[in-house]
C-alpha cells in the first residue's frame, strides 16, 4: 500500500515536472500579472510595458538552452527558424531588436535580481526565492 | 538639400558614435544561381547560361544606440548584378518619441508593398524572390522622414507608418530606363494582425517627372509640329501619381497563404495604369516548406493618346506615338513552384521553378533558381 502511494506520488511529480518545464519569472518586487498574450507581445517586440504601464525588459535564453526551445514553441508558437525570419523582418527595417539573450538560467536570475523591469523564463527546476514565478508552461 | 543633409548626418553620427555606444552588427546574404530553360530566353536578368551573380547579394547593417532614445542605422549592400559594389541602401536616424512611436529620418525604404521593407532579406520569406508581377516599382528607397506607430486595438495589433519625402535618381519603368524625380511623396501603410492573420493597406502619392532621350525627342517633335496637346498627354512632367496596395496573409497550423494586389497610376502621361496581383500558398513540414504561387500583371496602354492625333499627321510621327504608348502595355502571368529547406538555424536553401506566359507575344519562358539565403 505504502509502495503504491510512493509510486503514485512519484508519478504525479514526474507528470507535474513534464507539464511545468518552464517558469516565467520576474523580480520579486514586480506585482504585475502576465498573460500568455502579454508574453507574446513582450517577446515579439510588440509591447514594452507591463499591465501597470511600467517598462518591461524581456530577456531571452541563448539558443541551444532547452527552456528556449520550449518557450519558443509553447508560448510563442513558433519554430526557431520562424522566429529568426520574424526578427530579421524587424531588425533589417530598423523597426525592432530581439530581446537580449543570456547564457543560462543563472544569468537570467542574476539579471532579474538587478533589474526590476526584467522578465525572463527559466527551467522550473531552477526557480528559487530570488525570483517570482508569474506563469508556467 | 534636405536629403543630402540627412544622409550625411546619419553617416557622420554613425562614425562619430562614442566608443561606449551599443553597436549592433547584423547582416544577410543570398547566393543564387539561375538559368532559363529555353534557348535564348531571358527572364529577371537570367539567360540560358547558368548565372551565379544576377540575384546574389551581401549586406551588412550597423545600428548604433546613442542612448537618450536616439539611434542611427546604416545598411550597406552589394548586389551581384552591380558587381557587388556596395552602396548605402539605407541610412537613417531613429528617435523613439514614445514607447510606441518612432521617428526615422534619412534614406528609407518606400513602404509600397507588404514585403518592401525586407524584400532583399530572402531569409524572411519562403519564395526565391518576391513576385515580380507586383514588386516592380523601381523606387525602392526615398529620402525623407517616417513615423512608425504600433499599438493594440482591442485584440488586434496595429502598426501604422506615415512617410514623407522624395525620390531623385535613375529608375526602370516597364523596361524603360529613365531619369526620375518624384516630389512631395506622402504615404501611409497600415497593418492589422491577430493570431497569424494580417491585413495591410498602403496608399502613396507623389508628383512624378520622368525623362528619357527617346520620349523627350518625341515630345519635342510633337511640340514643334504644333501638337502640344499630344506632347503634354505623353510627357511625364510633375504628374500626380498614386499607388494603392492591399495585402492579406495567413500563417496558421503550418499553412502559409499570402495575397497582394496593387494599382499604380500616373495621370496625364503615357505611363499605363499598372495592375498586379499574386496569390501564394505553402505548407510547413518541419524544416521543409513547399509552395505554389500564381501572379498576374495587366497594364493597358493608354491608346486614348493615339486618338488625339489629328488626321493627316505624318505616318512616321503617328508610328512613333503608337510605339511609345504601346510599349507600356504588359500582359503576363506566371506560376511558381518551389521549396524552402531550413537546413541550418541561420540559413535556408531554396529551389524554385517559374513559368511566365507573355500574353502579348504568346511566349512561355521557364526559369529555375537555386540558392541559399542567410542572416547573421
Amino acid at each position: 500500500m505504502q509502495l503504491v502511494k510512493v509510486m503514485l506520488l512519484t508519478a504525479a511529480c514526474l507528470v507535474g515536472a513534464a507539464q511545468a518545464e518552464i517558469a516565467v519569472v520576474v523580480n520579486p518586487a514586480n506585482a504585475n500579472a502576465v498573460s500568455a498574450d502579454d508574453l507574446n507581445r513582450l517577446f515579439l517586440g510588440r509591447s514594452s510595458s507591463f499591465a501597470d504601464g511600467s517598462k518591461a525588459t524581456p530577456l531571452n535564453l541563448a539558443e541551444g538552452q532547452a527552456a528556449r526551445a520550449e518557450f519558443d514553441s509553447k508560448v510563442l508558437n513558433r519554430s526557431a527558424a520562424q522566429l529568426k525570419a520574424y526578427w530579421s523582418k524587424l531588425v533589417f527595417t530598423g523597426k525592432g531588436t530581439p530581446p537580449k539573450e543570456l547564457a543560462d538560467d543563472a544569468a537570467v536570475k542574476a539579471a532579474l535580481a538587478a533589474d526590476s523591469s526584467a522578465i525572463g523564463y527559466i527551467s522550473s527546476g531552477s526557480v528559487d526565492s530570488s525570483v517570482k514565478v508569474v506563469a508556467t508552461f | 538639400m534636405f536629403k543630402r543633409t540627412a544622409l550625411t548626418l546619419a553617416i557622420a553620427a554613425l562614425l562619430a558614435a562614442p566608443a561606449h555606444a551599443d553597436l549592433t552588427i547584423n547582416g544577410f546574404a543570398s547566393i543564387k544561381a539561375g538559368m532559363t530553360l529555353d534557348n535564348d530566353a531571358t527572364l529577371y536578368g537570367y539567360d540560358d547560361d547558368l548565372d551565379f551573380k544576377n540575384e546574389s547579394l551581401f549586406a551588412v547593417q550597423v545600428m548604433s544606440d546613442l542612448g537618450e532614445k536616439l539611434s542611427v542605422t546604416a545598411q550597406l549592400m552589394g548586389r551581384g548584378r552591380e558587381d557587388f559594389n556596395a552602396e548605402f541602401e539605407w541610412a537613417f536616424l531613429s528617435y523613439q518619441l514614445s514607447d510606441n512611436l518612432q521617428l526615422n529620418a534619412g534614406r528609407l525604404r518606400t513602404p509600397f508593398y507588404k514585403y518592401s521593407d525586407f524584400k532583399d532579406v530572402g531569409y524572411a520569406y519562403d519564395w526565391a524572390r518576391v513576385p515580380e508581377a507586383v514588386y516592380n516599382l523601381d523606387f525602392d528607397n526615398i529620402e525623407g522622414v517616417s513615423l512608425y506607430h504600433t499599438t493594440t486595438l482591442g485584440s488586434l495589433d496595429s502598426s501604422l507608418q506615415l512617410i514623407a519625402g522624395s525620390f531623385d535618381g535613375d529608375a526602370v519603368v516597364t523596361g524603360l530606363t529613365v531619369q526620375a524625380k518624384i516630389d512631395q511623396v506622402l504615404g501611409a501603410a497600415w497593418e492589422l494582425s491577430r493570431d497569424g492573420i494580417s491585413a495591410r493597406l498602403a496608399y502613396l502619392r507623389g508628383d512624378t517627372s520622368l525623362s528619357n532621350p527617346d520620349i523627350d525627342a518625341l515630345t519635342g517633335i510633337l511640340t514643334a509640329s504644333g501638337l502640344g496637346a499630344v506632347a503634354r498627354a505623353i510627357d511625364v512632367n510633375e504628374e500626380s501619381s498614386t499607388f494603392l496596395g492591399l495585402a492579406l496573409t495567413l500563417d496558421k497550423n503550418d499553412w502559409v497563404a499570402v495575397a497582394e494586389i496593387t494599382r499604380t497610376e500616373v495621370d496625364d502621361s503615357l505611363i499605363a495604369e499598372q495592375n498586379g496581383y499574386y496569390v501564394s500558398l505553402g505548407h510547413r513540414f518541419d524544416s521543409l516548406t513547399p509552395y505554389v504561387s500564381y501572379e498576374k500583371r495587366d497594364n493597358d496602354a493608354k491608346r486614348d493618346i493615339i486618338a488625339l492625333l489629328p488626321q493627316g499627321v505624318p505616318a512616321q510621327l503617328a508610328l512613333g506615338v503608337t510605339q511609345a504608348v504601346e510599349r507600356f502595355e504588359v500582359k503576363r502571368d506566371a506560376w511558381n513552384l518551389g521549396l524552402r529547406y531550413d537546413f541550418h538555424p541561420s540559413a535556408a536553401f531554396k529551389a524554385q521553378l517559374t513559368r511566365v506566359n507573355n500574353d502579348i507575344t504568346d511566349d512561355d519562358t521557364s526559369l529555375v533558381t537555386l540558392g541559399v539565403d542567410l542572416v547573421f
